[in-house]
């Protein structure tokens, strides 16, 4: 019964996987004939590539900021947008608003807000008086990859939001109920019932945004391109670049690779920290 | 099919009387003649044309500084133009760049259509960036793109170098109705793989109307531009509106940079193919004193204000606007700026941005590109449908369509340019001595153009030199190396 899935997956998922990992062995232009070149690429990463390690650093910078902000605000709406009123389901649709746009889109629309001339960011700041905070989001190697941090949890943060609140809406009412007869406060029931119990949702939560961190491609393209200077160049825009700007195809691939490699460190140590095994609490 | 290479049929026509066809740009400035024009007499204004026909006049400069009047001969083909190909019934694909120019295709095609029945021939665009970067992995697995185009330089090479192309050399209307100049980029080892169809050029765009307004004149070299910088900041203009912030056409300015930065254009070019290779580093002499220029018009207010936040979105809208005087682009931007402010139509100009203040080499860019192709992995038919197409767009009314619509001119012989008063008004840099943009003298754009011309960017907002040359030098080194 299961030959077929395992013939689709097969196909469809490790055969181009395979494929990669040969490529990335190789030196390739993508018009002449592709040179073997054994482990080359991996060790030109590791040892001469200044810029892959600064793009790999800015990437676990943006996935921290993402991770943490975007959890922990979606984490703060749901608990607020639990119950079934016309109001909440209202908010909810709100916040999840900006998940159904283009990303494209959105990347335009907050290029426009930090326009460091005439922004709405920086207009706002001016107004207010704090002109020393009204900065070249995008223009300055400085701010521009947490700008698109930002960028990135308006995004997506709605969405997470709709998760946790189904998350949070399977602990039981009597835990509360419970926790209020014994006297606890708002914040020792959040601490002892709604956080462990949504360790689970957290967990799923914390390995998406991580994953869509790792996949920011469309917002850093649009907003910046890598730049200025590869400041908030992700390793998914690096790819593509040595693939389809240098025309480095063996060495995208070894990019590839690492970046899998990364994503699974990552997803690792976050469940070690979560201590959160399928969803389980140990 | 057999084919010929351009030195074959170059012989051929030896003994045959050549035609000379001429394409007529002028401006249709009415005032500004010192006396009765007349060829070799002395002129006042540079630029002023006599009119559109063959037998036109243009007050050029000639290299002893003097204004002369000099006949106007930019559409030199071998002979009479011909008619387009007929196209047998088919489907194919023409897969291109620019979206803007959707509704004149689909204008031309149907007129095409109409001519050849039966003949479809399918729109597929992409944004230039996409296509830069995915056009050949998507047209090499596509035998149904039997038309499409490419930029020159970097993509040229490679469609050819994938056995894309298919040699057009042989097919008269590549040699009769194609200004033969405009050909190079589309020739390999003699033989043409491609017409490229639009004439460009990549120098900056001024509002006249301001100009002449604040009683400025175009500065004529490299003190002048700064000072000139100096006052227009200080009236509340912008000089320079570059959008730094984009790369593609913020990289623009840098041909103007380039081309008088060398004593003849073969050490210009081996210099550029010296980093182009890795044989040398930004850190020469010769590109730490371009980097510098860049450093001196960003400390002469040249830029706006945060120009690494710049981007091609609000530079054009404020040149439109009137905030900025100057929109360091090219000819390509004048339908980007008439579209945000319709009011800008015949308000705009070419200058030369002459980056020296010894006399220069060089007035002008120009770049022949949007390089017309015949897939060679079509099948026959398709590869003919695709040649009449191009044959037809090659016919100086199609051509003229096209220019007019999308405020493009072309390489296409005698195509009058008067019913597009921008095309009209910027033709007269044709008068001038000009180069081949020399940006894309560097194919290797990935490893080097993009992180030289960042390096640039960033030296313009206010980055130190040495250090930012010496570092991207490191980083384009290190990816020589992968």
């Amino acid at each position: 019964m299961a030959l077929p899935a395992v013939a689709v997956y097969s196909f469809l998922y490790l055969y181009p996987a395979v494929q990669n990992l040969l490529y990335a062995t190789e030196r390739w232009d993508g018009v002449t004939k592709p040179q073997q070149v054994g482990l080359h690429n991996f060790v030109h990463l590791a040892t001469s590539d200044d810029l892959f390690r600064r793009i790999v650093g800015n990437n676990i910078r943006f996935t921290l900021i993402v991770v943490i902000f975007q959890t922990a605000f979606s984490l703060l709406f749901a608990t607020f947008l639990l119950k079934n009123t016309k109001t909440t389901i209202f908010l909810r649709v709100i916040y999840f608003f900006p998940t159904i746009l283009s990303s494209v889109s959105v990347g335009l629309i907050w290029t426009f807000l930090y326009n460091p001339n005439f922004g709405f960011i920086n207009a706002t700041l001016k107004a207010m008086g704090l002109n020393s905070l009204a900065l070249n989001w995008l223009g300055d190697t400085k701010y521009s990859l947490y700008a698109i941090a930002v960028t990135q949890i308006w995004f997506h943060t709605g969405q997470m939001v709709i998760i946790y609140v189904a998350g949070l809406q399977q602990i039981p009412a009597d835990l509360y109920e419970a926790a209020e007869v014994d006297g606890a406060t708002r914040w020792q029931q959040f601490k002892n019932i709604t956080w462990p119990m949504a360790l689970p949702t957290t967990a799923v939560v914390v390995a998406y945004t991580t994953i869509q961190s790792f996949r920011a491609f469309d917002l850093v393209y649009s907003m910046t391109q890598g730049g200025p200077q590869n400041s908030s160049d992700l390793i998914v825009t690096s790819i593509y670049n040595t693939a389809f700007a240098s025309f480095k195809y063996g060495y995208a691939s070894a990019q590839s690779v690492v970046l899998i490699l990364v994503v699974l460190l990552v997803t690792w140590l976050q469940r070690r920290t979560l201590r959160i095994d399928y969803g389980v609490k140990k | 099919m057999k084919t010929q290479g351009m030195k074959s049929f170059s012989a051929r026509r030896l003994g045959a009387v050549a035609t000379i066809a001429f394409a007529l740009v002028a401006t249709s400035i009415t005032t500004g003649f010192a006396a009765d024009p007349s060829f070799g007499k002395a002129c006042t204004t540079e630029g002023v044309s006599t009119g559109t026909s063959s037998s036109s006049l243009v007050c050029t400069m000639g290299d002893n500084g003097k204004l002369t009047w000099t006949n106007v001969r930019l559409g030199q083909s071998t002979g009479a133009p011909v008619a387009a190909l007929k196209a047998s019934p088919g489907t194919i694909e023409f897969h291109h760049f620019r979206p803007e120019d959707k509704a004149v295709f689909a204008s031309i095609i149907a007129k095409f259509e109409a001519a050849n029945p039966g003949t479809h021939v399918n729109q597929v665009i992409m944004s230039s960036n996409d296509y830069t970067n995915l056009a050949y992995a998507k047209i090499s697995v596509n035998p149904k793109a039997a038309v499409f185009v490419t930029v020159r330089g970097g993509q040229f090479d490679q469609f050819y170098k994938g056995g894309l192309l298919r040699d057009i050399s042989s097919d008269r209307f590549v040699r009769q109705n194609v200004i033969q100049s405009a050909l190079t980029p589309g020739i390999v080892g003699g033989k043409v793989y491609g017409v490229p169809y639009q004439s460009l050029f990549n120098d900056p765009l001024y509002n006249t109307e301001m100009f002449a307004a604040h009683k400025w004149s175009v500065p004529t070299n490299w003190t002048q531009l700064l000072s000139f910088c100096k006052t227009v900041k200080a009236a509340g203009i912008i000089p320079f509106a570059w959008p730094a912030a984009t790369r593609g056409n913020a990289g623009q300015i840098m041909n103007s940079f380039l081309m008088n930065s060398a004593p003849d254009l073969a050490t210009l070019t081996s210099r550029i193919q010296a980093i182009d290779t890795g044989k040398a580093d930004l850190t020469s002499d010769w590109f730490v004193a371009i980097a510098n220029k860049y450093k001196q018009m960003a400390d002469s207010g040249c830029f706006p204000a945060n120009v690494t936040g710049y981007n091609d979105t609000v530079a054009p809208a404020d040149f439109a606007n009137g905030k900025a005087a100057i929109y360091p682009t090219g000819t390509f931007g004048m339908s980007t700026v008439t579209n945000l402010n319709p009011a800008m139509k015949g308000k705009m100009k070419l200058m030369s941005m002459i980056t020296v203040d010894e006399k220069p080499l060089y007035q002008g860019i120009t770049n022949n590109t949007f390089i017309l192709s015949v897939n060679a992995k079509a099948t026959s038919r398709d590869q003919n449908i695709a040649r009449a197409f191009i044959s037809f767009l090659a016919t100086a009314p199609i051509a003229q369509e096209y220019a007019v619509g999308t405020s493009q001119h072309v390489s296409i012989i005698n195509v009058n340019y008067s019913a597009n008063i921008d095309l009209l008004n910027t033709s007269d840099i044709m008068g001038k001595k000009l180069l081949l943009a020399p940006r894309f003298l560097f194919n290797n754009v990935g490893t080097v153009r993009n992180p030289l011309e960042d390096a640039l960017i960033a030296i313009g907002g206010g980055a130190d030199v040495t250090k930012t040359l010496a570092d991207t030098s490191k980083t384009i080194k290190q990816s020589f190396g992968a």
